[in-house]
Order: structure tokens, then sequence, then C-alpha cells
């Protein structure tokens, strides 16, 4: 508990340092499109990958699931929409992404660290944190929540594409069932809930990366613990926003 | 100049540095020498700002320079150039991205500017045709002259190179060594290098301190090394056989 107590200290005290006017404007911009680019753009494949299949699931295990002739068949596409967008395209997407984007985040900071880059960049006087963390957060705060739009659009396309190739249901029951009832709030709360779990992910793997020590194997140690602290830190922010938001 | 006054320093319950007093001149290469964990790399570092003293004053000319706000730190640090000992290029940039690094951050300067002075420290540094190299692409010698372009980018006051022979075979130890002594000599800087290297103490080092378990336990120059009859400096510089003989002969 104690320790728990103290690395939560250590990590309020490094977001200090990291939310801080950064130095020169003009390199957190450059930064920020690198990191943009580096952890958004690199992650739509697998995004659009699994969403599209698990997309073909859904409707696949809902249509055969929803074999009473009593409840309409565009229920399908009904049921397709709210799990995508209340739970598969967020939190789903960020447990993935907090094995993809957060590894790569503390691995390559931990390496900095270890290799004496960050003292480097600390001797001349910059504010390392602040240079390294804070445009990474910015780029997938900012960015992943439409990456969660793009996951909810391909995971329904996905099952359109299963319904055309196996005719489980008609098409038009499909997309009847996508617009049933439409709640704008919940693709809201989606983004909300992304963006949160984004901050989540940046952050706690950059804090790793950054006390990375004990050469390889501690940036190794330091990717382990930042993507297991992340997912159980995404499951608890999506407790909590849930409960906020849906109340 | 650097004046250090009865620095202590430790972790946990190691005492790593005590008591240590000493004077940097500017123009002068002066080597911290010792053997491995006797504490030259945190002496080194609490120098430079990245270790935190327990008590003692780090002076920079008038200023206390471990007394400083974080801000007023900085204004020092951009006089500060410093080579680590595996040279902590940054991976992600190239060589003229390193170069470039400092300037990006503390200057003004055009990019025509910022052009002109990465070309002019890479040339003095010996390195032509390798702007667009990425560090993992150079070898040791490179990677130690980029560092060194890197640290006089500014053109520092204050030089701090932590074991820059490291890895080095001894023909380009001796020419970085050389390097770090002309430009020394060349910009008037004040030069702090940390070194277990005895053929760089002979060949650049104007003042040795040798630090024995955390303490400065002898000063000198390179000729008194040889003649001193300090039993662990002794022990040191004279570790293996063929030194021992050396010493032996030149009793005679």
């Amino acid at each position: 508990m104690k320790n728990t107590l103290e690395l939560f200290g250590r990590y309020i005290l490094l977001m200090k340092v990291v939310f801080t006017k950064p130095d020169k404007k003009q390199i957190f911009w450059r930064q920020f499109i690198i990191d943009v680019e580096k952890l958004v753009l690199e992650s739509i494949p697998i995004v659009a990958v699994i969403s599209m299949f698990i997309g073909a699931v859904i409707v696949l295990q809902t249509a055969y699931n929803l074999e009473s002739p009593f409840i309409p068949k565009m229920y399908v596409g009904y049921m397709a929409r709210e799990s995508l967008v209340l739970e598969f395209c967020s939190t789903m997407i960020a447990l993935i992404l907090a094995g993809k984007v957060g590894s790569n985040i503390s691995s390559e900071i931990g390496s900095m660290r270890i290799t004496e880059q960050i003292d480097a960049m600390e001797m001349m006087g910059i504010n390392s944190a602040n240079f390294l963390i804070l445009p990474k957060i910015a780029a997938a705060t900012v960015f992943n929540p439409l990456l969660m739009l793009l996951s909810f659009i391909l995971g329904l396309l996905g099952g359109a594409i299963i319904i055309m190739m196996t005719g489980v249901i008609n098409i038009s029951q499909f997309v009847d069932g996508i617009q049933f009832s439409f709640k704008q709030y919940y693709v809201f709360y989606s983004m909300i809930k992304m963006a949160a779990f984004s901050f989540v992910i940046t952050s706690v793997a950059s804090f790793y990366g950054y006390y990375a020590s004990g050469g390889s194997l501690g940036v190794g140690r330091s990717s382990t613990k930042a993507i297991v602290v992340s997912s159980v830190m995404i499951l608890v922010v999506n407790l909590v926003i849930t409960k906020l938001m849906l109340n | 100049m650097i004046t250090v006054k009865n620095l202590y320093k430790s972790f946990g319950d190691n005492d790593v540095l005590k008591d240590i007093s000493i004077t940097y001149k500017p123009g002068e290469c002066s080597l911290i020498i010792g053997a491995s964990g006797s504490g030259k790399t945190v002496l080194l570092k609490s120098l430079v700002g990245l270790h935190d003293p327990d008590k003692g004053e780090i002076w920079y000319d008038k200023v206390i320079f471990n007394k400083l706000p974080f801000s007023e730190k900085k204004e020092i640090r951009k006089e500060i150039g410093m080579l680590f000992q595996g040279s902590a290029l940054f991976d992600f940039a190239t060589v003229e991205e390193n170069v470039r690094f400092p300037m990006d951050f503390f200057t003004d300067w055009s990019d025509e500017q910022k052009r002109e002075r990465v070309e002019f420290c890479l040339k003095r540094v010996n390195l032509i045709n390798s702007n667009k190299l990425f560090p993992n692409e150079l070898s040791g010698g490179m990677q130690k002259r980029v560092g060194i372009a890197r640290a006089i980018a500014l053109n520092p006051k204050y030089l701090f190179c932590d074991e820059p022979n490291s890895g080095l075979d001894p023909h380009t130890s001796i020419l970085i060594d050389q390097l770090i002594s002309e430009i020394t000599k060349e910009y008037n800087i004040t030069t702090v290098i940390n070194t277990h290297d005895m053929n760089s103490v002979m060949e650049i080092g104007d003042k040795l301190a040798f630090i024995y378990k955390g303490q400065k336990v002898w000063e000198g120059s390179k000729d008194d090394i040889l003649t001193s009859d300090h039993k662990e400096l002794n022990e040191f510089v004279f570790a293996s056989n063929m030194a021992k003989r050396v010493k032996e002969l030149m009793k005679f």
C-alpha cells in the first residue's frame, strides 16, 4: 500500500512537470505532429482489422441468439451498434492500444533513460519530461477519440459485409436496426471515455519509461508494468465514467 | 572557473562523496581519476546538476550553482557542454539534428545560421559527410565526435566529459583526447574529464585529482603522478606488471 501511494505520488509529481509551458512552442508542435503519426495514424491498421472482425462476429452471434420469430431481425443491427458504441470501440480498443502504444512509449522513453539521453537533455537545461511526454499525451488524447469513431464505423461495416456474405439476416433489416433509437449522446460518451483512456495509456507508459532503471531488462520490466497498470486503470476509469455519464 | 567546496553526496547509507574540495580553471583539462566505483561519475554529475549534493557548494565563477532555483540553473546550463560516457546521442535525430538540438531550444538563430554553426562544429571535430546519418549508423569514435560537436554547439564556457575514451581503441582514444584538449585551449574552456585511462592522463592532463573511496586523496600534475609515493595512487597508476617495472626502472 505504501509503495502504491509512493508510486502515485511520483506519478503526480511527474505530471506536474509535464504540464508546464513548453520551452518552445514550435518544437512542441513539431513533436506533436510526429506523435500523432506514430501513436494514432500508425494504429489505424490494427484498429481497422480488429473492428471489422469483431463487428462481424457480434452480428453473427446476435443473429444466432435471436431466433425467436417474435423479435424483429432489425434488433441484430440495433444490438451490434449498441455493443460497439458503448463498450467495444472505446474500452476494447483502448486495451489493445495499451499494449501497442503503451509498450512503444515506455520502451522508447526507458531506452532514452538508460542510455543517458534524458540526462543529456536535463543537463542542457531542457525540461525533458515536458519535451518527451506532453506531445504524446496531447496527440493521443485529442486524436484517439477519432480512432474510436473510425472503429465504430468499421465495426458496423464488418457486420454489414458478413450479412451480405452469409445472408444471416436481410441487409435492410440491419440498416434499420442501426438507425433505430439512435442516441448521439452514446457516441459522445464513448469519445470522452476514449480520451480519458488515451490519457491513462500515454501518461502511465511515459511514467514507467521515464523512471526505468537496470539496463535493457529494466526497460522490459517497465514496459510490462506500463501495460498491466494502464490496462487495470482503463477498467477503473471505464467504471467511473460510466457511472458518472450514464447515471 | 569552477570551485567545489566541501561536497558530500550519499545514496541511502552509501556515502559516495566525502568532503570534496577542488578548483577548475579555464583553458585547462582537469582530470578526475580513480577506480571504477570511486565516485567519479557522481562527482561529475553533481557538478552539472544531475545530482543534488547533500552538503557543500559548487561555484560557477561568482554563483553558487547548486543553490540556484531551476530557472537560474538553466541559464548556467546553457554555458555547459557535456560528453557522456555512451555519447548519449538522441536516437530519433540525425547527426545534424543532434548538433542542432541545443540551438533549436536556446537560440533565435535563423535556419541558415544554425546550418552554418552545425557545419562548423562538425568540421571542427573532423566529421564530414555524416550529417544525415543516425547514431546507430556511426562507429564509437564518430559518436564521440558528434557528442563533442553537440557539446560545443553553443560555445560553452564549461565542458564536462565522462569517460570520453570508454569503448574506443587506443588510437581513436588519443585522437578524441587531443580534440578535447585542442578545443579547451582554443576557446579557453574550463574542461573537467572523468577517466581511468592512464594514456589520457599522460596525454592531456593539465591538472589531476585522484578520488579514492569518495574522497579526494591526491592532487597534482601529470609529472607529479609518476613520482608520487601515495600508496593508493601508486596502486591505481601502476596496476599492471609492466607499469610496476617501469616504476622500478624510473627509480634508477
